[in-house]
C-alpha cells in the first residue's frame, strides 16, 4: 500500500516534470504600445500606413525579414537564390511552420499571398504596385518557389520583408472570407491576434509555437491615440509603455528626459524634408538663383535651434540610411555673401517675393519655414510662407504644378533605397515631378532599375544624387529622427528606424 | 397636434436631406481618397489610383454616389468605410454610445451644479456668494475647453495619478472628460438660472408661497425652480446640439473613441461614407432632441398642452 503510493507519487512528480519541461519557456508580462493611427484593416494588401506595420511585424512574417539595424535575413524562406538575368527568384522555404489557426505554411500558401496580392484582391489596394515586377509565382515542391519576375527588381527582396508581402493563410482566407480577415488577421508571425475594436485598439498574444523562439512577454496591448498630448500624458501615467513615432513632437523631448522613470530613443528614420524648387516658372527656374537659396539657409543651425538635434541636415533628399547615400557628396555651404552675389548676377532685384507652400499641419515645418524666409530675408529676397492643409497641397497643388516658388515635400520609403524617392521626384511625367523634364536624368533613373549588382547600382544612384545636387533642384533641409518614449520597465527593446517593432525579445519588470 | 407632429417630422427629415447634400458634396471639393490610401508607398501611377477609385466607387459621378447613399440610408446601411472596409453602421454602433454617454454626463454635471449655484447666486442676490458664482461663471466661460482639460490631465492624471489621462473604460474614465465638458456648460447655466430665478421670484406666486408659510426651500425648489424649467429645457436641447459639435476637441484630447474621433479621421482619410454617416446621424439627433423639447414643453407646463 505504502510502496503503491510512493510510486504513484513518483509518477506524479515525473509527469508534472515532463510537462513543467514540455511547456514552452514562460511568457510573462503585458506590454502596451501608443500607436498614433488606426488602419482599420489589418489585411496586408490594404494599406501603407506605418501603424499598420507597427503592429503587423509581430503578426505576420514575410519570406525576408528586416530587423531594426535593416539588414536582410532570411524570414519564412531559408534561403534564395537568384538567377543570372535577375528574372528569377528561387525560394527554400521553412518547414514545420504553421499559421495560428493550424494550417500549415507551404509553397501553396506563398504562392496564394502573391496570387491574392497581384490579382483582384491587391487591385483594390495600393500594394500591388510595388509587386508589380512580379510576373508569377511558380511551386516547385512544397518547400521550393520560384518567382519569375517581368524585369530584374534590385529591391524585390527588401519588399518582400514588409507590407503587401506579407504571407497570409489560403484555407483561413477562403473559409472565413475577405471581410473577416480583414478585422481578425492570422500569420505566422510571433503573435497571435485575439481582438481588434476599430478607434479603440488590438490585442494580441504570445504565439508560443512560434519558429523563431516563443516571445518573453504574454500579452501586447496597442491602443490608438491620435493625439501627442495625450499619448505622452499616458506614458506619463505608466499606463503606455512605448510611444511609437511619429507623434511626440519636438516641444515634448524635455519632458521625456525629465522623467526619471522614461527613456527617449531616438534613431535616424526614413522620413525626409526638402523644400522643392518650381524648376519651370518665376525666378527659381535660374538655377543661379536656386543655388543662392541653397546658400543662404544654414541648415545646421536649424537642425540644432528648432529640432533640438533631432534630426541630421541632408544634401541630398535621402536619410543617411539609404541605399544611395553618399557620405561624400557636398552640398553648398552657408554663403550669404556667396548667395548675394549669384542673385545679383542673375538679375534678381532686391525684395523680389518668392512663396513657401508648406503643410500647415506641420508644426515644425512651419518654425522651419520662418527661419527659412528670415534666412532668405537677409539676402534680399522678399517671401511669403503659404501654408495648404495637407491634401490639398498633395492633390491639388504640387501634382498640378500650382506650387509657389519653393514648396515642401516629405518623404519617407520605408525600404531605405534611393531609387524610391528619386525616380518619384525626378523622373519626367511623375506625379510628384510637375516641372522638371530632363532627358540625362530619366536615363539615369531608368539605367538603375534593371541593375542586380547593388555596388553597381548604388553608384548609379550616388550619380543621381550628385546630378540633382549639381542642377540645384531642392533646398534639401533634414532627415527627422524616428523618437520613442519608453516606460524604463520595458528591456531589451530596440527601437526601429522603419517603425517596425517586433516585440518578441523584449521583457518587462 | 397630429397635424402639427407631421409637420414638425417633416420638416426635420428635410433639414436632414439638405445637411447630407451638402456634407457629401464638400468633402468630394477636398480631395481624392485614392491618392491619401496611397500616400507614402513608392511609385504609385494613375493607373493605380484608377484601380482603387473603383473599387472605391468614387470613380461614378456624383449624383449616383449620392443617391446610392440615401437608399442605403433607407435600410439603415450606411456603406463600408474607405479604411479598411469596416462597415459604417458597426462603427457608428460603438461610437454614438461613446458619445451620447458623455454627452449626457456632461450635461448631468452642470445641472448638478448649475441648479443650487443659480439658486444660490438669485438669493443672495448683490452680496458676496452672488458676486463669487458670478466670476466663477465669467472665468468658466473664458475657458476654452482643451486648456481645461490639459490642465485636468497635468494634475489627476500625472501629478496625482488618481484618474485615467485617456481613455473610454468605465466610471472613471467619464469623470475628466465628463467635468471639462460640464463646467464650460455651467458656465452658462448658472447664468441663466441666476436670471431666470430673478425673474420667478419677483412673481405674485412666490410670494403667495411664502405667504402661506412654507419652507424656503419649498417655496425656491419646488414652486419657482418648475417655473425655470421651461427656460433652461429650451435651453439645454440648444446646449445638446452645440455639445456634440464641442465633444470633437474633448474626444481628441481624452482619445474617447466617440463620433467626434470618427468625424475627425473620416475628414483626414476623406473617408466619404463614414464622414456622411457620422453627420447624418449626428443631425438627425440633433434635430431630433429639440423635436423632442418641444413636446416636452407640454409635460412641464400644462398651459402649453392646451394651447
Amino acid at each position: 500500500m505504502e510502496l503503491k503510493f510512493t510510486r504513484s507519487l513518483l509518477g506524479a512528480l515525473a509527469l508534472s516534470t515532463a510537462l513543467i519541461a514540455a511547456s514552452p519557456s514562460l511568457a510573462a508580462g503585458k506590454l502596451t504600445v501608443s500607436l498614433s493611427q488606426d488602419p482599420g484593416s489589418w489585411d496586408p494588401v490594404d494599406t501603407f500606413l506605418v501603424a499598420w506595420a507597427t503592429v503587423a511585424t509581430n503578426i505576420f512574417d514575410g519570406l525576408t525579414y528586416r530587423g531594426p539595424d535593416l539588414k536582410l535575413v532570411p524570414g519564412l524562406a531559408e534561403s534564395w537564390q537568384v538567377s543570372e538575368d535577375g528574372k528569377k527568384i528561387t525560394f527554400k522555404l521553412r518547414q514545420n511552420v504553421k499559421f495560428h489557426d493550424g494550417e500549415p505554411f507551404n509553397a501553396d500558401a506563398v504562392k496564394f499571398t502573391f496570387d491574392r496580392l497581384l490579382g483582384d484582391e491587391g487591385s483594390k489596394g495600393p500594394q500591388k504596385s510595388n509587386y508589380a515586377a512580379i510576373e508569377k509565382v511558380e511551386v516547385v515542391d512544397p518547400s521550393t518557389v520560384d518567382f519569375i519576375l517581368k524585369s530584374p527588381d534590385p529591391v524585390l527582396l527588401t519588399k518582400l520583408a514588409g507590407y503587401g508581402a506579407m504571407i497570409v493563410p489560403p484555407n483561413y482566407i477562403k473559409e472565413k472570407g475577405e471581410d473577416y480577415f480583414n478585422t481578425h488577421p492570422v500569420g505566422t508571425g510571433a503573435f497571435k491576434f485575439i481582438s481588434y475594436e476599430p478607434k479603440i485598439g488590438v490585442k494580441l498574444e504570445a504565439n508560443p509555437d512560434y519558429w523563431g523562439g516563443a516571445p518573453k512577454i504574454s500579452e501586447l496591448d496597442y491602443k490608438f491615440i491620435t493625439e501627442p498630448a495625450t499619448a505622452v500624458a499616458e506614458l506619463q501615467a505608466g499606463r503606455v509603455d512605448i510611444v511609437v513615432p511619429p507623434i511626440i513632437p519636438i516641444s515634448m523631448v524635455p519632458t521625456i528626459k525629465g522623467d526619471s522613470r522614461l527613456e527617449l530613443m531616438s534613431v535616424p528614420g526614413p522620413t525626409v524634408d526638402a523644400l522643392r524648387f518650381n524648376t519651370r516658372d518665376g525666378i527659381t527656374a535660374d538655377v543661379r538663383v536656386r543655388k543662392a537659396i541653397i546658400m543662404a539657409v544654414d541648415r545646421k543651425t536649424i537642425v540644432d535651434a528648432i529640432l533640438a538635434g533631432q534630426a541630421s541636415e541632408i544634401v541630398s533628399f535621402q536619410s543617411s540610411l539609404s541605399l544611395g547615400y553618399d557620405p561624400d557628396l557636398k552640398g553648398l555651404p552657408f554663403d550669404p555673401e556667396g548667395a548675394k552675389k549669384l542673385l545679383a548676377e542673375a538679375g534678381v532685384k532686391p525684395g523680389a517675393p518668392l512663396q513657401i507652400d508648406i503643410r500647415g499641419n506641420d508644426a515644425t515645418m512651419n518654425e522651419v519655414a520662418q527661419a527659412v524666409s528670415s534666412y532668405l530675408q537677409a539676402v534680399g529676397l522678399n517671401p511669403t510662407i503659404k501654408p495648404y492643409e495637407l491634401n490639398v497641397l498633395l492633390n491639388d497643388i504640387i501634382p498640378q504644378g500650382k506650387t509657389g516658388a519653393l514648396f515642401q515635400q516629405k518623404w519617407g520609403g520605408w525600404t531605405f533605397d534611393y531609387d524610391n524617392t528619386a525616380y518619384s521626384m525626378y523622373h519626367s511625367g511623375e506625379k510628384w515631378n510637375p516641372y522638371e523634364k530632363d532627358a540625362e536624368l530619366d536615363k539615369l533613373l531608368e539605367s538603375q532599375r534593371p541593375m542586380t549588382d547593388a555596388a553597381e547600382r548604388e553608384k548609379v544612384l550616388k550619380q543621381i544624387a550628385a546630378y540633382v545636387n549639381d542642377k540645384a533642384l531642392e533646398l534639401p533641409l533634414y532627415n527627422s529622427n524616428a523618437i520613442y518614449g519608453v516606460n524604463k520597465r520595458v528591456k531589451n527593446f530596440t527601437p526601429a528606424p522603419d517603425n517596425r517593432i517586433k516585440l518578441n525579445e523584449v521583457t518587462v519588470d | 397636434m397630429i397635424g402639427f407632429l407631421t409637420k414638425r417630422i417633416l420638416q426635420a427629415i428635410f433639414t436632414v436631406l439638405v445637411v447630407t447634400l451638402v456634407v457629401a458634396f464638400a468633402i468630394r471639393l477636398t480631395g481624392d481618397p485614392a491618392l491619401i490610401s496611397a500616400q507614402g508607398g513608392g511609385t504609385v501611377t494613375e493607373a493605380d489610383l484608377q484601380r482603387i477609385r473603383v473599387a472605391l466607387g468614387v470613380d461614378r459621378p456624383f449624383y449616383v454616389q449620392y443617391f446610392g447613399f440615401l437608399k442605403g440610408l433607407l435600410t439603415l446601411d450606411f456603406g463600408r468605410s474607405f479604411v479598411g472596409g469596416t462597415p459604417v453602421s458597426q462603427l457608428i454602433g460603438t461610437a454614438l454610445p461613446a458619445t451620447l454617454t458623455l454627452a449626457f454626463a456632461s450635461l448631468f454635471v452642470s445641472i448638478v451644479l448649475s441648479i443650487p449655484l443659480g439658486v444660490k447666486a438669485a438669493t443672495t442676490r448683490g452680496k458676496w456668494p452672488d458676486q463669487a458664482i458670478r466670476i466663477f461663471s465669467l472665468i468658466g466661460l473664458s475657458f476654452p475647453n482643451f486648456w481645461l482639460a490639459t490642465m485636468l490631465v497635468l494634475l489627476f492624471a500625472i501629478a496625482l495619478q488618481w484618474l485615467p489621462p485617456s481613455g473610454y473604460d468605465g466610471f472613471s474614465s467619464y469623470i475628466m472628460p465628463a467635468v471639462t465638458m460640464g463646467l464650460i456648460l455651467t458656465a452658462t447655466n448658472v447664468r441663466l438660472v441666476r436670471t431666470t430665478m430673478l425673474d420667478t421670484l419677483r412673481s405674485q406666486y412666490v410670494m403667495v408661497a411664502r405667504a402661506k408659510g412654507l419652507s424656503e426651500t419649498k417655496v425656491l425648489y419646488k414652486h419657482a425652480l418648475r417655473n425655470c424649467a421651461i427656460v433652461l429645457l429650451t435651453f439645454l436641447g440648444v446646449q445638446f446640439g452645440g455639445l456634440l459639435g464641442g465633444i470633437v476637441v474633448v474626444e481628441r484630447v481624452f482619445n474617447w473613441p466617440g463620433m467626434g474621433t470618427l468625424a475627425f479621421d473620416a475628414v483626414a482619410a476623406r473617408d466619404y461614407p463614414v464622414l456622411q454617416s457620422v453627420i447624418t446621424v449626428l443631425s438627425a439627433l440633433i434635430i431630433g432632441v429639440n423635436l423632442l423639447i418641444d413636446l416636452a414643453y407640454g409635460l412641464i407646463d400644462p398651459r402649453i398642452r392646451t394651447q
